[in-house]
């Protein structure tokens, strides 16, 4: 048990004066950054939009078999910390990142490094449930198909049945895969989004908001496949919903003004922060 | 001095300052409730020790006539505690003060009971043939200073739940070995009962009413307890005492 000394004393985290050195304003974050065994390790990232600043040396591990929350007030740059997970923010004019993001000690900023395989590594799922205009099996099919991960069509339906029943969206859709996935109610359809970013076999997949668009039944099933999913993915997610956050989560992280401020165990995070930001947003007492 | 869980909070803010604020005045429906529960075991304590003491039969009733109403106020704490969860989902300090105070709340209603307990040991005191002569002056002295000692902790516990204020919580652990120092010392007499002229049965009311007031102030304690958890977030119950009030004092409080 840990001594009341080291209860009581807010502890620095374990950021090294070099990775901060990167980034003039950046916080010290409270509590450990890192994990014994990450899949994607983060050190001293800035994020710009032009002149502006939106990440400010921000050091973060993302374990293996774990889900990660990160929280904060609108602006406060989880999303774009997230995007750069799997540099989607090189899709943005003028969005420039700096510091080191690693997966499985891979810089995935390397110059040399094709962003397209890297997207299928480190799959998304977006707020609003996007699926392809295309039918339920095709929605899944392609992927795989592009990124030539099954020989023939025997494979390719056994994967896309796995991806489906992974999602959890199988028995209710497996008699009408050639339809629409349009069609498709909106929690099902982001079921079959997060079963689009499966079939092409993730090692991490990132998650913006992804119940910020359901009903409580389905963010309910969203959650609950979180949880199943976590036992094979690392998982990643931006949430507004603090409730979502300690629901889901084994860690969770504190964002603001492009700060990372505070990262530690999810119970803790929502009974006794150690950071007046962290504790003041959780309860209620922000801005 | 060491920085508590919320740096920059002084911990009378503790429960206000919410965006929502309904939210600050149900936290400060729920204190109010259990600082009036607190002031009511007060004032049935000294009552109730008062009717053994003196041999007021008529305090002794009042304290049981007034019993209900320490009951009656932790189920509205209880109700109010509930509302609090199911309105706000409280978290961090919202949430150690929602717990922390169901619990003062439960601890209160226990030290209610202690009271009755001791005003019904007045009742038995003053039947007929049990011994109805006034206590020895000594040994009421000695019964007062159990009393003082216990209403004391009593009334600071309140004052720390008042402000969750972590200072008197040490304070009052630091009390707890006169406590129980004044209450070995009354117990001794009682089993001596010859000494001071009291009959058995006198001893046994006696002995009864002072290990009631020796509860009482372990509820005092117990509470303490749970101001430091809602104050640094750290539960210290079953904590080694001594070490605990060297910790605490040593990080300034």
């Amino acid at each position: 048990m840990s001594t009341m000394a080291e209860v009581i004393e807010p502890t620095a985290g374990t950021i090294s004066a070099a990775d901060l050195a990167s980034s003039q304003h950046s916080r010290a974050t409270v509590g450990d950054v890192t994990v014994a065994d990450p899949r994607m390790t983060c050190r001293g990232v800035d994020v710009w939009y032009g002149a502006k600043q939106a990440i400010k040396g921000v050091s973060l591990d993302i374990g293996k078999h774990e889900v990660v929350s990160m929280i904060g007030p609108s602006g406060c740059g989880k999303s774009t910390f997230l995007r750069c997970l799997n540099r989607m923010n090189d899709t943005i004019d003028g969005c420039r990142v700096t510091g080191s993001i690693k997966l499985d000690d891979v810089d995935i900023y390397d110059a040399g490094l094709d962003p397209v395989p890297l997207r299928a590594q480190v799959g998304m799922v977006f707020q609003k449930p996007n699926p392809f205009p295309k039918s339920i099996y095709e929605n899944i099919a392609y992927g795989p198909r592009i990124h030539g991960l099954t020989n023939n069509k025997a494979e390719l339906d056994d994967l896309v049945e796995t991806s489906l029943r992974k999602a959890g969206l199988w028995e209710e859709v497996k008699d009408r895969l050639d339809q629409p996935g349009t069609g498709l109610s909106g929690g099902q359809q982001q079921r079959l989004c997060i079963a689009r970013t499966i079939a092409v076999s993730p090692e991490v997949i990132l998650m913006d908001e992804p119940c910020s668009a359901l009903d409580p039944i389905a963010t309910a099933i969203i959650e609950e496949l979180i949880d199943e999913l976590r036992e094979h993915y690392s998982i990643a997610i931006v949430t507004h919903s603090m409730q979502q956050a300690a629901r889901v989560s084994q860690r969770t992280a504190y964002f603001h003004l492009g700060d990372l401020i505070e990262v530690g165990e999810t119970n803790d995070i929502f009974t006794n922060p150690k950071h007046k930001l962290t504790e003041d947003y959780i309860t209620g007492r922000f801005g | 001095m060491t920085e508590p869980s919320h740096p920059g909070k002084t911990p009378a803010d503790l429960t206000a300052g919410h965006t929502v604020r309904r939210y600050d005045r149900e936290l400060a429906k729920l204190r109010g409730i259990i600082l009036t529960m607190g002031d009511h075991v007060v004032e049935q304590t000294r009552a109730a020790v008062a009717a053994v003491v003196e041999r007021e039969e008529t305090q002794a009733f009042r304290v049981l006539d007034r019993e209900p109403q320490v009951d009656y106020l932790s189920l509205d704490a209880d109700e109010e505690a509930f509302r609090v969860i199911i309105r706000h989902q409280p978290t961090a300090v919202d949430l150690r003060i929602v717990l922390a105070l169901s619990k003062i709340a439960a601890e209160l209603e226990r030290a209610g009971d202690k009271a009755a307990r001791i005003a019904r040991q007045a009742l038995e005191l003053a039947q007929p043939g049990r011994g109805a002569d006034l206590l020895a002056e000594d040994l009421q002295v000695v019964f007062r200073i159990l009393d003082d000692e216990v209403c004391c902790m009593l009334e600071r516990s309140l004052h720390a739940v008042r402000d969750f204020d972590v200072a008197q919580a040490v304070e009052i652990f630091e009390s707890e070995p006169e406590l129980q120092d004044a209450a070995a010392s009354l117990r001794q007499r009682f089993c001596q009962g010859s000494q001071d002229g009291l009959i058995p049965h006198q001893s046994v009311c006696l002995l009864t009413s002072a290990h009631a007031l020796e509860r009482i102030g372990n509820h005092a304690s117990n509470i303490a307890e749970q101001v430091v958890y809602v104050a640094l977030g750290q539960d210290v119950r079953y904590r080694n005492r001594e070490i605990l009030i060297e910790t605490l004092r040593h990080h300034g409080y």
